[in-house]
């Protein structure tokens, strides 16, 4: 619990702090002659930084900077000149749509493929799975997304392009507008799952591989039980513990492969937002998304470890 | 040692070979100056441009030639900053036990809560386009922490062996031991770290790159993907296939060669199937 509280205070206070130590920061190009932002009237650039509260003391700033944050104002966005929460909220549940359904559809497939690869390490089918997913695992996910692009979309025609949903359609009924979202998300939520059910076959196969030389196993196989009986309910049961760790970890392969997934396929959720707040410049937008996609991947890994600590007495202090 | 001869270790390295090869002899093999116009704009493949021009009548298969010798000095400047750092603070943390280590062991684990990309892209577009040398900087920078975990505890282990006792004992001095006896233990899974985060550097500049997050003067994998990708109608033309595969191709190649790699020469038996 302590250590969550650091980590989150730390993320928050590199949040304020970034910004004014970089060089090229928005806020020091206000005084560099030689940057395009700068302010070149004496008396404007006073007000400009008195408007941003730069005149004064950094400590000031940064009880200010706190005070806000605490009140969950992130400062005005550059180019939507809204409320940097409010762009954010707008973006999230896209997001968590996307993430989610590329989860449920990649954790089956991930963990059925491991148990099974574990349990014949050594075989053909293992070194066959094992090829692909560490292929697939260490495949770049914005090339990937750009073939499923190519092949999907533009030479198949089966899946559109890009976005959410179509634009200016006219709305007829709910379960239209739902296939249409659906519609959008197969592609873009393929390529995330295959990202996550590698990952998650990768644990899931080192765990199982941990397993084979148990006890119980041996006692199991010599009372006579069935191949599939020790398969699934004794060796693959026990391996799924360290697989509730990788559930943390996925939130940290999400965030990374939502950030090029979005932008490969404009899909407006936070990661395409983060992107487009790069082109345009929009450096409360960056710093809103930094800080909840951050956030969010610290909560997970904490969130998992108390889990943790339920489910297995021996982590308990 | 049966794993050096594996399937992963030779697929590895001769991807990696080869385009380290490609890297080094990038002036005698590029057919142009890859910055040059050296032809009219979105030529298809010739024999003139093995792989046609670009929007602005570059030869491709020039820019991807020169590619590899971005990303090769990313990868091994990246690599080696990350490595150093993090053997520096882990055997360091390691030797000394006590406050030094709790201290050292906490700034690790706060480094490594916070994920690599969103805090990679915050600081490249604070610090504006950067070249290749920045860009592997800040991800050596973000690597460390993980480094120095595992080398801390496996110096551990090592510092417990009989023969650094035995040369304690002789009255060795720490940089004699850690010189004479730890580094040369944790050798392999040094080396093994090093390629890993070389192949993390690879993934990572082209992916700022795809993002619009170098200096789009410079020649890179990453960037000759993102002007194919920002060119309007990319997809609708046989563009992408001269352009937009050959760039992706060449950074999944080294991407998964390294990967490959840093797999095989990953010490003990039951290889740690990645991701710290």
């Amino acid at each position: 619990m302590a250590s969550y509280v650091v980590v989150v205070f730390f993320l928050i206070t590199l949040n304020f702090f970034l910004p004014r130590a970089l060089p090229g920061a928005p806020i020091s190009a206000l005084d560099d002659p030689r940057s395009e932002t700068y302010v070149g009237d004496e008396s404007s650039r006073i007000a400009v930084e008195n408007y941003y509260g730069l005149d004064r003391q950094l400590g000031d700033q940064y009880t200010t900077y706190l005070e806000d944050l605490v009140q969950g104002d992130l400062g005005t966005s550059i180019r939507f000149n809204a409320p940097v929460t409010e762009v954010l909220g707008d973006r999230l549940p896209w997001t968590l749509l996307l993430v989610g359904t590329a989860l449920a559809l990649a954790t089956g497939v991930g963990m059925v493929a491991g148990v099974h690869s574990g349990w014949r390490r050594g075989r053909r089918a293992d070194k066959g799975l094992l090829a692909l997913f560490l292929a697939i695992d260490n495949f770049p996910v914005f090339f990937l997304a750009s073939i499923a692009v190519f092949v999907f979309a533009v030479k198949l025609g089966v899946f559109p392009l890009s976005g959410a949903r179509t634009p200016f359609s006219e709305s007829s009924g709910v379960l239209a507008e739902i296939a249409d979202v659906a519609y959008h998300l197969a592609l873009p939520a393929t390529v995330l799952a295959l990202q996550f059910a590698a990952f998650q076959y990768l644990v899931m196969r080192a765990s199982m591989v941990g397993e084979l030389e148990s006890d119980y196993l041996v006692l199991g196989r010599a009372k006579g039980l069935g191949d599939r009986a020790l398969k699934y309910r004794y060796a693959a049961r026990n391996a799924l513990l360290p697989s509730l760790t990788v559930a943390g970890l996925q939130v940290g392969v999400a965030v990374t492969a939502a950030i090029f997934v979005e932008t490969a396929f404009a899909y407006p959720g936070v990661g395409r937002l983060m992107f487009e707040s790069v082109a345009d410049r929009d450096y409360p937008v960056m710093q809103g998304c930094f800080l909840l996609l951050s956030v969010a991947v610290v909560t997970a890994n904490f969130v998992v470890e108390l889990a943790y600590r339920r489910l297995d007495p021996r982590t308990s202090p | 040692m049966s794993r050096a001869r594996s399937p992963l270790f030779w697929s590895g390295a001769t991807l990696v070979g080869t385009l380290a090869l490609i890297a080094m002899l990038a002036p005698v093999l590029s057919p142009y100056d890859p910055r040059a116009v050296s032809g009219p704009s979105l030529v298809p493949p010739s024999g003139a441009h093995l792989l046609g021009t670009n929007d602005a009548g570059q030869d491709i298969l020039s820019q991807l030639i020169w590619g590899a010798r971005s990303s090769a000095l990313v990868a091994v400047l990246a690599a080696g900053l990350a490595v150093a750092i993090g053997v520096f603070v882990g055997v360091g943390a390691g030797l000394a036990r006590g406050w030094v280590d709790a201290v050292a062991m906490r700034v690790v684990d706060v480094f490594l809560a916070v994920p690599a990309l969103p805090l990679l892209i915050l600081v490249a577009a604070l610090l504006g386009p950067s070249g290749p040398i920045a860009i592997a900087v800040i991800i050596g920078l973000a690597g460390w922490p993980a480094i120095a975990r595992i080398v801390r505890s496996q110096a551990l282990g090592v510092a417990r062996r009989g023969y650094v006792d035995a040369a304690r004992g002789f009255g060795a001095g720490r940089l004699y031991l850690v010189g004479r006896h730890l580094v040369p233990a944790l050798g392999p899974l040094i080396a093994a770290n090093f390629v890993y985060w070389a192949g993390t550097a690879v993934a990572l500049q082209a992916g700022l790159a795809f993002l619009g997050l170098s200096d789009p003067t410079e020649v890179s994998w990453g960037s000759v993907l993102n002007r194919a990708l920002s060119h309007p109608g990319v997809y609708f033309t046989s563009e992408w296939t001269w352009w937009v595969l050959p760039a992706g191709l060449a950074i999944t190649l080294a991407v998964v060669g390294l990967a490959f790699l840093a797999l095989a020469l990953e010490p003990g038996s039951n290889p740690r199937l990645r991701r710290s």
